[in-house]
């Protein structure tokens, strides 16, 4: 058996990961033990770029929103002049949060405990009876924490403490999963200013947040894992609906897998998605005979038929390294709570170029599916998590289509195969490796 | 709601427009915002009486997964509302948990019937349990209540206790009352939820 290795241990530099991230298996521990958790926080979570949250939903100055980097709760602000920052929420004098809403509007933020104030910029303003503290204390000394290095790429706002990370810009980093996140935009109309967060379905999963990830590029699951939802939609609304492609032989389908790089993963449904009109095979959602009547009055059948085309969702499944998530007109977001607790949240999107009705309708596409496939997905992944605990068996298997030599590399360096294959978690582990195998400097800013 | 059905809202859900969802805002408002009921607002006690049994029985039929009954108690052009955010908000400009016509209301229950649902393998056991009833009554053949609810859910080792409100808009279907409108208010509804792939 493979010994679980101990705190000390996996901090020394030597340490190599190599016996438990194998070609076509990972070791569970990775998955179980809460110091590697703990690792993952800093050499990971802290140390690569993560998403923290989107413009739209801080269109206004002086708005923010809660969010958590690892185990770091931050706000992300706009301040009156508009500038993002991304503070830690976390009072300087004995650590507090400073913010206790979710999102909202606020120019400062007073820690509830001793009145300690700081602007939205993160300046520390007000210390009462501060004289107490002796003649060299200096207020800016006691500045909110602040992720220092922040990037946005098309509405998407990232952060990370590592400076070797954060001088780099965000688009190497996202490397050719950029140019997928640039056809996600086009299919939502090719402006991103006008693609909008509205709201999030948020769940817990009682798991570790890689038995979530490892099922972002799984091409292979939606034939058993969504068994339910294939055969009520045959039953309910005939054959050739929705998800049907993905029942019987999908490898011998033109759709595919890539490894981007930098663990980044693309799952490609378009080919088959969008054979035929997707809104004329979209099993029906609430309000659809309204939306479609009242747009194909407004701007005549053709254009109604295009913008209707725009509401199933585009057919991507964009997964950026290690939580954000592009699924259908949605993104989601892993946010690891603990080794066995991670919050999943899908965040819907709305088009400000786009008639009111298609936006209602796109909303209730965007909640079918986690009502109708991700609950089924969940529970599968709390049974994974559940059968990780098992000492006697060891490995979690990753090896579909790695000894099938169909793997093809372009000159860019990106990786496709079937879309069943395993290559997702191969090529996210690699980075995973990669990642943990250096302890970075993180700062904060 | 248009009690006069031409189409089958199993199939067809013409019923859900925009006039559809700015009743449904009202609603939420007036759920919410109601504060002391005047004596001439209470349905008379017969009428009550039929309500709360209505309201009763249908979480009754919840529990006990006797879903075409469940399905029984609503009215042919019906919502079923989880507000993702605490209050309910504006559902054709913001995501909910779940809002369902009668329509997707019977796919959430074939889904489950195939078998292989796993999120329901096996099925969820829950104990719906109401209380702090107020009932209210503006027009002849509506009446609207409020109630507090409690439900334990147990998931064969894993078990979790829900909590929140309910408003409902309860209609006159040909003499029966039928639920018209249900809008569930989790407690927690902006935050992480579990599996509820039951019906709340």
């Amino acid at each position: 058996m493979t010994r679980t290795p101990k705190g000390a241990e996996l901090e020394d530099k030597s340490f190599c990961w190599d016996d438990r991230v194998q070609p076509g298996r990972v070791h569970r521990s990775l998955y179980v033990d809460r110091e590697v958790f703990d690792l993952e926080q800093r050499r990971i979570f802290g140390a690569t770029w993560i998403y923290l949250a989107h413009e739209s939903e801080l269109a206004e100055s002086d708005t923010f929103v809660a969010r958590r980097l690892g185990p770091r709760p931050i706000i992300v602000t706009r301040d009156h002049k508009g500038m993002l920052h991304a503070l830690i929420n976390r009072c300087t004098h004995r650590g507090a949060a400073v913010c206790r809403a979710t999102a909202g509007k606020a120019r400062y933020f007073t820690c509830g405990y001793h009145g300690w104030t700081f602007s939205n910029d993160g300046a520390c303003v007000d210390i009462p009876l501060d004289d107490a503290y002796g003649p060299a204390f200096e207020k800016r000394d006691r500045n909110l924490g602040r992720v220092p290095f922040l990037a946005t790429y098309r509405g998407f706002i990232f952060g990370t403490l590592n400076p070797k990370k954060g001088e780099q810009p965000l688009t190497d980093h996202l490397g050719p999963a950029a140019d997928r996140i640039d056809e996600w935009i086009a299919h939502n109309g090719g402006d991103h200013t006008k693609i909008r967060v509205a709201g999030a379905q948020r769940f817990l999963v009682n798991g570790n947040w890689k038995c979530i990830y490892d099922n972002a590029g799984d091409g292979y699951h939606p034939e058993y894992s969504h068994q339910s939802l294939l055969r009520m939609t045959q039953e309910r609304h005939g054959e050739g609906m929705d998800l049907d492609y993905f029942a019987g032989g999908i490898d011998a389908t033109p759709m595919y897998s890539q490894a981007l790089g930098n663990g980044h993963t693309f799952i490609d449904q378009r080919p088959c998605m969008f054979e035929s009109s997707v809104f004329d095979r979209q099993r029906p959602q609430p309000g659809r005979e309204a939306v479609a009547a009242e747009l194909i009055r407004d701007v005549g059948e053709q254009r109604a038929k295009a913008q209707l085309e725009t509401v199933p969702g585009a057919g991507m499944n964009l997964s950026i390294f290690p939580s954000l998530l592009f699924i259908g007109n949605q993104f989601q977001v892993i946010t690891p709570l603990a080794v066995d607790r991670t919050d999943l949240s899908w965040f819907a999107t709305s088009r400000d170029d786009m008639p009111s009705g298609v936006n209602t309708l796109r909303l209730r596409t965007q909640e079918d599916f986690p009502m109708f496939g991700e609950v089924d997905d969940n529970a599968n992944f709390e049974s994974c998590f559940d059968g990780m605990a098992v000492p006697e068996m060891e490995w979690v298997d990753i090896s579909r289509h790695l000894h099938t030599g169909v793997e093809k590399v372009d000159e860019a360096g990106v990786v496709t195969a079937p879309v069943s294959s395993d290559l997702h978690m191969r090529s996210y582990y690699k980075e995973w490796k990669r990642l943990m195998s250096s302890e970075p400097e993180l700062v904060l800013g | 709601m248009n009690s006069s059905i031409s189409r089958d809202p199993s199939h067809d859900s013409s019923y859900v427009d925009d006039a559809l969802y700015a009743r449904l805002v009202a609603l939420a408002t007036d759920w919410q915002s109601r504060s002391v009921i005047k004596r001439d607002e209470r349905p008379i006690n017969e009428i009550a009486a039929d309500c709360t049994a209505l309201i009763n029985a249908e979480v009754r039929f919840a529990d006990s997964l006797e879903l075409e009954s469940w399905i029984a108690c609503y009215a042919p052009e019906c919502i079923y509302w989880i507000p993702a955010s605490y209050g309910g908000g504006d559902p054709r400009q913001e995501i909910t948990h779940e809002i369902h016509d009668r329509r997707r209301l019977e796919d959430r229950i074939a889904r489950i019937r195939t078998g292989f649902a796993y999120s329901m393998v096996p099925p969820v056991r829950t104990t719906h349990v109401l209380g702090n009833f107020e009932m209210w009554s503006l027009e002849a053949k509506e009446v609207r209540a409020r109630a507090n609810f409690i439900i334990d859910a147990v998931n064969n080792d894993r078990r979790r206790v829900l909590s929140g409100w309910i408003g409902y808009s309860l209609v006159d279907v040909d003499h029966q009352w039928r639920i018209a409108v249900k809008q569930i208010n989790l407690i927690d509804a902006d935050q992480p939820q579990g599996n509820n792939s039951f019906f709340l």
